[in-house]
Parts: C-alpha cells; structure tokens; sequence
C-alpha cells in the first residue's frame, strides 16, 4: 500500500505491506533508527513517538495507520544548528541515561508531559513516566531530567504539527 | 581522594568545568551521551548491510520431548532457505570445569534428538525479511513426543534432563571450615528455616541481536553480537567453528543492557555465525523479541536455602549449616557453568559476617526450563536474604535489636584481611560506619517511634528492613579460581596511543552496556597522560581494535580494565615526558604534563606541547633523541590478583496495606564503601539502578513455570518490571575507602540488587510479625499471609 506522511517535518512517501509496523516502517525504510523496539507487545514504551502530537506506540501500529499524520521522533528533537532541546539536555545533565536504549521513548514521553502538564510535580511525573521501563537507571536521575527540563523550558516544545519542524527548533531564550 | 563520608551530595549536573584540572571525581559529561540522547546510537539491531536477509527460529512448545522427525521440504520448495538440529549436530556447547563433581553436559546449537525446555531453538529460517521469515516458520514441521518434565530443583525427576545425570544434579560442592555439628550443639539458639527465592530474569531493555557475515575471500567471520564479552565470544566461536582467532572479529557497539544476561555465548549466536558459514557474503541478521527473550535467554535466582544458624545468648553468630538448590535449568551456561550460582551462593553465603564454624552444600541441579545464568548479583540477592533472615529470627528469639545483632557480628575494619569461613578476603571492612551512616539518613529513632504510635493507634503499620553485604568485585587470578573453568578471567589489557596530533586514542578491553566505561576510562587516561578529557577518544567492544578484554562481568572493569588504562597511560606519560626531556634537553624529573602542556617544574608556562612531542614521535624521526624509537603509545595488561569487596548497607521503612496487601516504600537508604567514586553521577547510577532492579525481583518479578514446562509469564504483562510509579527516591550515600589498586576504586554494578530482598522481607517481617519464607513479597503473598 502507498502511504505519505510527515515525519519530523519531511515528506515520507512508502510502499508498504499492510501488516508492516509503524516502528519497522520507520526504522528500516525512513532509517530513523532511533525509535527503538524493547518488547514489540506494547508494555515497554522504547518506542513511543508522537502522532499528530499524541504518543504512541509504534510497535502496536501499522505504518498504513498513519496515512496523512505527522510523526515526530526522537530525530527531530535537537535543533538544526545542533542545539539539544532542552529535555535531551536535561537528561545528559542528570545522568537520566545509561545505556540508552529506552532513552528515545523516554525522552518523546518527556517531551509530551511538559507540553500538556507544564507544571507536573514530582508525584505526576512519576506517574506520567510510568508507560515507559528503564532498566538500568532506578528512574530517579529521569524523574530529575524531567524536573529540570520542565524549569528550563520556557517555550512549547510542540508547535503546530503540521507546520515543518514540529520539534527541536525552538529553545528556551538565555 | 576525600577520607570524608559523603551523603547524598547533590550530583545533579554535569560538570563541565572538569576538562583540564582533572577530569576524575568529576561528573564530566558522557561521551556515549550525544549519540544515544539524539537517536544516533548504534546498535546491532541497526547494522544494516547490503544483500542482508533474517533470521527467525523455531521454538520448542515442549518443555520436555524427544524430537521424533523434522519436515522441511514445504519451506525449502517456498524458496525458504532452512537449517535444523541435524546441521550442526557436529558442534555443541560444553561447559568446561575440573571441579570434581562436575557432571559436563552439551546444548546443541539447535534442538535435535530431544529438547529441553519450551523454547528452546529447534530451526532456523532466512528469508528477506523478519516477516517473511516467520512466514517460514509456519511451513516447518517439527515432530514431537513428550516426556515427563520437572521443573521445580527439588523434586526428584522422573525423566533426567541429561542421560549423564540421572539425578539431573550437575554439580554439587561442600564448603567446609570448623566443626559446625558440634558448635551448633552447645548454642544457646539455634534457628532453622527452608527459604525460596523467585525466578528472575535480567531483561535488558534491549534484547539478544546479532548479525553474522562470512567473508569467502579471507576465510574470515564477522559477528556483530550484542555481546558483554566481545574477546569471550571470538575465542570461542573460533574454538566451536576450528577457526583461527585472528579470523573471527566479534564488534559489540552500543548494547542495550545486560546485566549478566549478554555474558553468556548462546546457541542462537553459534547458529547464526554457522548458518553466515554456509552463505557466504549474504549478511544474516536477528534480533530476537521479548517473548522469545523471556522464553529462552538466561534465568536466575530459583533457589532453595535450608538454613540452620548458630547463636549464644549475647547473639554472636557462631555457626552456620546450610544446603543451597539451585535451579540451573536445562543447560550448564556456556561457557560459565552451571557451577555459577551454586558456587557464588556457598562462596558468599556468611557475607559481611564473622563466622569460624561454617558448613555448606550447594549444587546445581537441571530442571526443564529456561537456563540459569549471569544475572547482576548472581546468586546473593538469594543468599543475603537467607543469611539476613537468620539475623531476624534470632534477635526475634533472643530479643536483640535486630540492627544491634547485626552491628555485634560483622567484620570491621580491625578484622581487615578478614578471611571468611570459604577463605575469600575481606578487604573493606567499613560495614558498621555504612550502618550508622544508613540508619542516620533513614532516621531510625524516628521511624521506630512512629511505628510504636502506629500500632498503638492502628494505622497501617510500618517496618524497617536492613541488609549488610558485601560485594566482591573485580576479581583477579586469585579469586576468579573458583569455578575451575579453564580459563581466568582476571586480567584485561589497554592500549593508548598519543596520535600525530596530540589526541590521544584507547584501545581498550573494557565493554560497556550502560555503565558509561567510554567516559570513565577517558577519564583515566586523560588524567594519567595528562591531557585534557575532550581529547580522549575511547574505543571499545572490538575484537580487532583492542587486545584483550575479558568484558562485563563480576563488577570487574572499573577495577581491572581501569587499571589497565591506567596503568598504561602511566607508561605513555613516561614515554612523553623521556622524549620531551630530549628534545628540551631537560631532565625527566623536572617535567611534568598537565592539559596537553609539558611544563618545566617551577616555570609558569608550557615550555612544549604534547602535540608537538608527537609529531617528532610519528614525522620527524630527524629529531628524536638518540636511543628512542619512533611512534607514543603503550599496551599492558592489569591484574589485581585479588579482588577488591566493596561494603554496602541497604535500609527501609515499609508501609504495609492491611486491606491489598501491598508493600508502600516510604523510604529506602544505600550506603556503600565504594571506594573512590571517578564519576559520582555514574557510581550513584549504579546503585540505584541495581536496587530497582533488586526491588523488582523482590515484589512482582517471577517467572513462574506450570507443571508442564510451559512458561506462564511469557509477556511483559506479566513479567513485572517496576516503573517510574514503583521505584521510590532512594537516598544513597557513600564511605569511600580507597581500595589497594591503581585507582583505589571498588566495582559497584551488582551491590545495589543484593539488598532489596532481604529489606523488604525484613521490613514486613518487622511490621507485622510473620515469617517471610518465601518470595517474591507480592501483594497477594502479603495478603495472604495477613488473612493468617
């Protein structure tokens, strides 16, 4: 089947089987192999991206599903001129990561919590991070990546997903 | 180095100051973070090749069975291309030990003649794609009749796993020292109890991976393996296949995880290298999913402890009598043996404790289900827990606080070398300043106080748990002996290189699944050679890139492969320092290198670059200094002989539901004797990260088994690893005592796990009471228990 869709602001057009998944789709065929697959069933969270600004998993969808969407992946989150957004860095400042492999599911559910709960206190962060397993952190460096990304983001970090760019490109102003 | 205890400093922040005046100590930014944080980290599930094709395989629904045919002419006639048993039935694995009781059993590369367990691999099928290649699955056709299985260590089987062992026991050892029967007679208290541990599995985030390429020209072998033991994995695939090593490269890039879990050689790796063998120049990829990480990678942790313990009247601990079942599962774990859990368990049972009168037997024992291996703590988060227990009940018995039974027995610091009954050393000895330290941060008066209102006014009712342990880590040629395998894993080399340009290279054995080793072995290059951090590039988990590395494993590498790095740039440093020496016609000992500057000691500015130093080294051979070789790098190997225990002491006040029956962390404190931390953020990262780990294993994670071998926890749904919304802030302090190595460091991944269960049973015991026997301390268990 032939579907279009944005990801991180660029066109994809794909020919697809209709049971490829989403996550397969945008690994293997887009190459953005930052969304990762940790359980393929759901649980894990590794590959949370946003639809239309809303996180999903990628793994429980088919790649026909988002025909016409706009995906966001960790790829776009960092600014054209290299800049981290704010979450990517409040995670390396808080050693919210160590082997990194949930860390792109983390980061995209981050990423959704401060937008729609800019104020979330410590108790709702641990409860919105919930949908996502780190095994190798004890979660408490990512509750304070979280925490500190929410002080130093003064902007949205999504901006209307259907213009270019929905992520990444905007910074807090020194 | 400080001697000060450190609590819960706020390590927050990444200290970018850190280039220049030593980068050690310092929370220096990561160098894996960039990629992984910007969705550029390389795994082996993104390897991509030209002409690639994947692999998926057939598993047994079996638990037990002989296989009686196999039909594959279906797939083969759909242009499948397959492999089954009967192709690599020439090879097997076989776990290697002289210990005397060893029973050595083989696993085949792919089931054949019968399997095992439910899971286990029977067949392999390539094809274009993962999809088309469980496409072929279905087109296989595996003939099975089952046998009996057993599943449970201590039940006598009816149907033998292996025809070698009949009482599926493969090895069986008694640790012996004093005279236990007699001391035990004359004791003022004897406690006895039969403990069970749940059933755990490591489950990185990533799961197993490999892409395997045969390369026909150079007769030369490929494997991209997401592996802890990269240099393991060539020796013996070369072994296996009868290929010379230097034709076997095994490149381990980013790897997801793997406490333990990635440290063993599976046959699934085998079958893959074998199966590039026979395709030569066509890439063959899998990537194995969770349910099939569930099912077949290794397990942990299913142990039995009959324990019988020793106490007069003032509760010194006078001896102890144990049996320990081990549950090793189907196979003995290539290449570490089903010797791994039984041994570490009786090795370390007495822990941080005095004990004179110690008598011990463990063993392994083959069941139909999943093998045992590595996983992070091996074997004691079961034994703390068993000896822990024993301290509970027997201040219970002979009413002593059970903090004070604790502070009477453990070694200090005045026992150091402490000897223990199964003749490891004990060199940290810091427990009792851990505890004061731990219990100071939990505020134990406090905590006591509350749970006396509590029971007075009958609210939910609290307990504290405690556990001390000791942690061994970084394991030399010493104490690395005790499986007997027929190799020891105490040594790891490095290799640095200062480049033309004054940038210096490592080469190091050292793997790295999280634990950060690029930075920190940057680090102690950097501070070693004496430039600065940003200008340390670290590669690791090569096989053609670094000499020789055993890998992760043991909490060894900070130990061990630091001391390598450290070690060798020591020698680069000298080396520098003789040729600037030369060339500024200076003496040696008036030189010293500090960011990349070699400065003349007393002068306030450089009087030469490093840079400069080695473009003479490398391009300007005119210039060298008679008697010096062209070129700036060394390589050496390090092995501390020993090993290095770290102390640690865990505490918590629990909360207990009396209506669900669940357990509410109200606050959860680690102190160790880490020695000294080289990236704080990193050494915390550890901890916490074990203990949630040990959490887990404690209230929900149990891989549970029916009576017919089928695993009934095969999801993540029902494998419950704990989330954000579980794991509670844990305060973790330090008592870092610097340990007798280059860096004075002790290993900290594994410390963290041997705690959790031991606290939480305590703590509930504490709260309400009851005998904890038996985990994990689930809600229904606990509920159970409250309904009497």
């Amino acid at each position: 089947m032939k579907i279009s869709f944005s990801v991180n602001g660029e066109r994809a057009d794909l020919d697809v089987e209709p049971r490829r998944t989403l996550a397969d789709a945008l690994r293997d065929d887009c190459g953005l192999t930052g969304t990762h697959l940790g359980c393929e069933h759901g649980v894990c969270g590794a590959c949370t991206i946003l639809i239309d600004g809303e996180p999903a998993r990628a793994c429980l969808m088919f790649a026909v599903q988002v025909d016409g969407a706009s995906v966001s992946t960790v790829e776009g989150l960092q600014g054209t001129d290299g800049e981290l957004h704010p979450v990517q860095e409040a995670f390396v400042a808080c050693h919210g990561l160590q082997c990194g492999f949930c860390t792109p599911g983390m980061l995209m559910s981050a990423c959704h919590l401060l937008d729609t709960k800019p104020d979330a206190d410590r108790e709702t962060i641990r409860a919105e991070m919930s949908g996502n397993i780190c095994r190798c952190t004890g979660y408490q460096s990512i509750v304070d990546a979280v925490e500190r990304a929410r002080e130093g983001m003064c902007v949205p970090a999504v901006r209307d997903s259907n213009t270019a760019a929905p992520w990444g490109a905007t910074f807090p102003e020194e | 180095m400080s001697e000060d205890t450190v609590m819960a400093e706020d390590s927050v922040g990444v200290d970018d100051t850190a280039a220049g005046a030593g980068s050690l100590g310092r929370n220096v930014r990561r160098k894996e973070d960039q990629r992984l944080i910007t969705g550029h980290g390389r795994f082996v599930t993104d390897v991509e090749l030209p002409r690639m094709r994947h692999v998926a395989f057939l598993r047994s629904p079996y638990g037990h069975a002989r296989i009686t045919g196999a039909d594959t002419a279906a797939a083969r006639d759909a242009g499948f291309r397959v492999f089954t048993g009967a192709d690599f039935a020439h090879i097997e694995l076989r776990a290697q030990s002289a210990l005397p009781s060893y029973v050595e059993t083989a696993q085949p590369v792919l089931a054949h003649q019968k399997v095992r367990f439910a899971g286990e691999a029977v067949a392999a099928v390539v094809a274009a794609d993962r999809y088309r290649a469980e496409d072929g699955l279905e087109l296989v056709e595996i003939d099975y009749e089952p046998l009996a299985p057993t599943v449970c260590a201590w039940e006598a089987p009816s149907e033998p796993v292996h025809v070698e062992a009949p009482d599926n026991v493969l090895l069986e050892r008694t640790f012996d020292a004093g005279d236990v029967d007699d001391v035990l007679a004359s004791a003022a208290v004897v406690v006895e109890r039969e403990l069970t541990t749940n059933r755990h599995a490591g489950n990185p985030m990533e799961c197993r991976a490999g892409v395997a390429v045969w390369d026909a020209a150079d007769g030369k072998l490929t494997f991209w393996n997401g592996t802890q033991v990269p240099h393991i994995a060539r020796n013996m695939i070369a072994e296996l296949m009868g290929l010379p090593e230097g034709r076997v490269r095994v490149i381990a890039p980013d790897v997801g995880g793997g406490f333990g879990v990635k440290s063993v050689l599976y046959p699934e790796d085998l079958a893959l290298c074998l199966m590039a063998r026979e395709m030569p120049g066509i890439p063959l990829k899998w990537v194995e999913d969770r349910a099939e990480h569930l099912l077949a990678a290794t397990h942990a942790r299913d142990h039995r402890y009959l324990m019988k313990a020793g106490f007069d009247a003032e509760g010194t601990l006078l001896a102890v009598d144990a049996d320990v079942t081990c549950n090793v599962g189907a196979y003995s774990v290539y290449p570490w043996t089903a010797g791994i859990e039984p041994l570490m368990a009786g090795g370390l049972l007495s822990g941080p404790y005095k004990l004179e009168n110690y008598r011990c037997t463990v063993r392994g024992v083959a069941t139909n289900t999943a093998p045992s291996g590595p996983y992070r703590g091996v074997a004691r988060p079961a034994s703390v827990f068993a000896m822990e227990t024993m301290f509970d009940a027997a201040a219970a018995q002979l009413g002593i606080d059970a903090i004070e039974i604790r502070r009477r027995n453990v070694i200090t610091p005045a026992d150091i070398p402490y000897k223990m009954p199964s003749r490891l050393v004990d060199d940290s000895g810091h427990y009792r300043e851990c505890l004061d330290k731990a219990l100071e941060a939990l505020d134990y008066d406090g905590v006591r106080a509350e749970q006396r209102r509590r029971r007075e006014s009958g609210e939910s009712p609290i307990g504290i748990g405690v556990a001390i342990y000791n942690e061994l880590t970084g394991l030399g040629r010493a104490a690395s002996a005790g499986p007997r395998m027929p190799f020891r894993t105490g040594h790891d080399a490095c290799t640095v290189r200062v480049n033309p340009d004054g940038r210096v290279t490592v080469l190091s054995g050292v793997t790295s699944q999280g634990q950060g080793l690029e930075t920190t072995v940057a680090q102690i290059v950097a501070d070693a050679v004496g430039v600065r951090y940003d200008d340390v590039d670290v590669r690791i988990g090569d096989t053609d890139e670094s000499l020789w590395g055993f890998g992760a494993f043991s909490s060894r590498q900070a130990v061990i492969g630091g001391g390598a790095a450290h070690n060798t740039a020591v020698e680069v440093r000298k080396k520098i320092i003789t040729l600037a020496a030369g060339l500024m016609e200076a003496a040696e000992a008036d030189l010293r290198i500090e960011d990349g500057d070699v400065y003349v000691v007393g002068e306030p500015k450089p009087y030469i670059t490093v840079a400069e130093v080695a473009r003479v080294a490398y391009l300007e051979s005119n210039r060298l200094p008679d008697g010096i070789d062209p070129g700036l790098d060394a390589t050496t190997f390090y092995d501390p002989i020993r090993g290095a225990f770290a102390a640690g002491v865990q505490v918590a006040a629990v909360e207990i539901d009396r209506a669900t029956g669940e357990l509410r962390i109200l606050s959860y404190v680690c102190v160790e004797d880490a020695g000294r931390a080289m990236h704080p953020q990193i050494v915390d990262g550890q901890i916490a990260g074990a203990i949630a780990q040990g959490l887990g294993g404690a209230l929900y994670e149990h891989l549970v088994y029916d009576d017919a071998g089928n695993l009934s926890t095969g999801t993540l749904l029902d494998y419950l690893m704990p989330t954000s919304a579980e794991v509670p802030d844990m305060v973790i302090g330090h008592v870092s005592r610097p340990a007798s190595n280059p860096l004075g460091v002790r290993g900290v991944g594994e410390g963290g796990t041997l705690g959790p269960n031991a606290v939480l049973a305590g703590a509930l015991r504490d709260a309400l009471g009851i005998d904890v026997d038996e985990l994990p301390v689930s809600p229904d268990r606990v509920w159970k228990e409250l309904q009497g």
